[in-house]
């Protein structure tokens, strides 16, 4: 990784610690960077309120050029995330074709909490759970909230 | 600051100048003369075309007139100031005119000091360009002078500027920035050099535009892809833009249907053609051309038809090898005469195909480099012509060197026991019977039931 990209990473630190985006608490290994580990709080407003969801962010070596990779390290009941040990996000501006050097972590963050509130199924990495989603909202509210019970408590 | 005498009118007024206007040079050859560069510097871009060229450029800067004044003995009262203008690039008729302004204002002024009144006024003048008509034609003698004078001015301001790239998000001075020609977002260049040669080397030539935000989200507009004359303008290096180009250029040929591939198997260059000359000076292209034009290229009618394969121009040359070839049949050139008929790149022709059955029943391969081998005449121990190994015509399989016919003594290989001299007359090369795909086939069956025998009777003693 070049000097730039750390010191861009660390800037981005600063600026994350500073002015932490609300609902979720960051940290960071001096050791490793490259990367990051979230704690995000579901949202007042959405199924997955008063969980608490571990991500892990990573930096790919082309950082900012190439975009963070996030995984959810606590299961959730998504569409746009992975059902399997993964927990991996594909969309929007985390997509390489979609993203530029000029956005930042903090943007990727306010994305993970509006696809909280409000999934996107027309852009699913589980194309069931977006199914249900979009037919049978009562049975996936039901699902999303007991994993919640389940896994992110 | 020159000694004037602060008694005399003129020395008073000379010396207020001086300190609003600093860069004021003192002419020692007359005891009351200054010169002045004024600045040029329009209020927005001012448009400008040369003869015979009907391209507008603007302008931000034009070349500074310069401002000689000498004070006589009974200025201001009785005398005017001496008043004079020179700039190359403006008319003598609208020269005059400005001096004669001065004049016509210490007239006005009744022998009050009216320089620095004088000077403000060449000022708001140089705004509009002093009322020259928008856009004013110059001669294009003068292009030179204006084009390079404003160029270095924008460049000299930009280097003076810093910027803060959205990049590394650092503040950057403009000496080490670069401004997009066509969007004007600012990136320090080591940025755009990092990002660029990245995904040039991986060949995400797609990634090549501008790396704000505000660029192609619009939705509608697509991205512009960057021109090599720009990326050689940041800098990148030579061999990357060529890269970049070839891989462009690459891409595009590859989107035309209507452009066919060399058929030889070690070539499959695309045909040579106009719309896509070869690269050879990277620096000329400046702008790529419209997509859109290339994907509407409609494929050449495939036409089993005698009819068809008459009408359409079906002669093609390879770029790479130079072979001349018929983009209907992929065969090498027939003329044009010739009825043909359409094929697939990787369908092989009528001829290619009997080869390829004549190798494949004819002919052993040699066990270490493959190579086709066919016998005229001679024994069935055979060294290959290419790379001298020493193998069986009859099956196949590699020979010791030092005693090639043992194999042939072996009884227990029946398919060469006693057979050194097969075919050894070469009276019959036509071996269709005896070396046949067919019968090779069985004799490796038969082989292979032969081996797992004698392995279960090696099994059975021990």
């Amino acid at each position: 990784m070049s000097t730039g990209a750390k010191k861009r990473i660390m800037r981005e630190y600063g600026e994350c610690m500073s002015d932490t985006p609300p609902g979720m608490k960051i940290t960071f290994d001096e050791q490793n960077m490259t990367e990051w580990e979230i704690l995000l709080d579901g949202p007042e407003q959405s199924v997955y309120a008063g969980g608490h969801f571990k991500l892990k962010l990573t930096f790919p070596n082309e950082y900012p050029f190439k975009p963070p990779v996030v995984s959810f390290k606590t299961k959730i009941y998504h569409p746009n995330v992975s059902n399997d040990d993964k927990g991996s996000m594909c969309l929007g501006l985390l997509r390489p074709e979609e993203w530029k050097p000029p956005n930042k972590v903090v943007a990727v963050l306010r994305l993970i909490q509006t696809l909280l509130i409000e999934p996107n199924p027309d852009d699913a990495i589980e194309p069931s759970i977006a199914n249900e989603y979009k037919e049978n909202r009562k049975e996936f509210d039901k699902t999303a909230k007991d994993w919640v019970k389940r896994y992110a408590k | 600051m020159a000694d004037w005498d602060a008694d005399d009118e003129r020395g008073e007024e000379l010396n207020t100048l001086q300190s609003i206007y600093p860069e004021i040079v003192v002419d020692s050859r007359h005891s009351f003369a200054i010169t002045l560069d004024l600045d040029v510097v329009p209020a927005r871009p001012f448009p400008v075309t040369f003869d015979a060229d009907p391209s507008i450029h603007h302008l931000s800067c034009l070349p500074p007139i310069h401002l000689e004044i000498t004070l006589q003995d009974g200025y201001p009262t009785e005398c005017p100031p001496l008043l004079k203008l020179t700039a190359s690039w403006l008319s003598p008729s609208i020269l005059e005119k400005l001096e004669r302004d001065g004049i016509a204002l210490w007239e006005a002024s009744e022998g009050m000091l009216m320089l620095f009144g004088y000077i403000s006024d060449l000022q708001e003048a140089a705004e509009t360009v002093f009322g020259l008509t928008e856009p004013s034609t110059f001669s294009s003698q003068l292009r030179p002078l204006l084009l390079d004078y404003d160029a270095q001015q924008t460049r000299d301001k930009f280097n003076r500027e810093t910027f803060e790239c959205e990049v590394c998000l650092e503040p950057k001075k403009g000496t080490v920035c670069y401004r997009m020609k066509n969007c004007g977002h600012v990136f320090c260049v080591s940025c755009l050099q990092e990002g660029f040669n990245n995904s040039i080397k991986e060949g995400d030539i797609d990634n090549i535009k501008c790396m704000s935000m505000d660029c192609g989200k619009s939705g509608k507009k697509k991205d512009r892809i960057l021109s090599p004359n720009e990326l050689l303008q940041i800098p990148l290096a030579v061999d990357v833009v060529k890269r970049f180009a070839n891989l462009k250029r690459k891409k595009r040929i590859e989107k035309d249907k209507s452009i066919v591939y060399c058929p030889r198997q070690w070539c499959q260059a695309p045909e040579r053609s106009s719309k896509y000359p070869k690269i050879d000076d990277i620096t000329q292209i400046e702008e790529w051309e419209s997509e859109d034009e290339v994907e509407d290229a409609a494929p050449p009618a495939p036409d089993d038809g005698p009819k068809g394969a008459m009408n359409i121009d079906r002669l093609a040359i390879c770029e790479g090898c130079n072979l001349a070839f018929c983009r209907l049949c992929l065969a090498s050139w027939h003329g044009d005469r010739q009825w043909c008929q359409s094929r697939e790149a990787n369908e092989l022709t009528k001829d290619d195909q009997e080869s390829l059955n004549f190798i494949s029943q004819n002919t052993t391969p040699c066990p270490t480099c493959s190579v086709p081998a066919i016998k005229s005449y001679g024994c069935n121990h055979m060294t290959c012509f290419q790379c001298k190994t020493h193998f069986c015509y009859l099956c196949g399989s590699w020979l010791q060197p030092g005693n090639p016919y043992q194999h042939f003594n072996e009884p227990k290989r029946r398919a060469c026991y006693r057979r050194l001299m097969d075919l050894a007359t070469g009276e019959d090369v036509q071996f269709g019977g005896r070396r046949g795909a067919e019968q090779q086939a069985a004799f490796w069956e038969e082989e292979a039931m032969r081996i797992q025998a004698e392995e279960l009777d090696e099994g059975s003693e021990r």
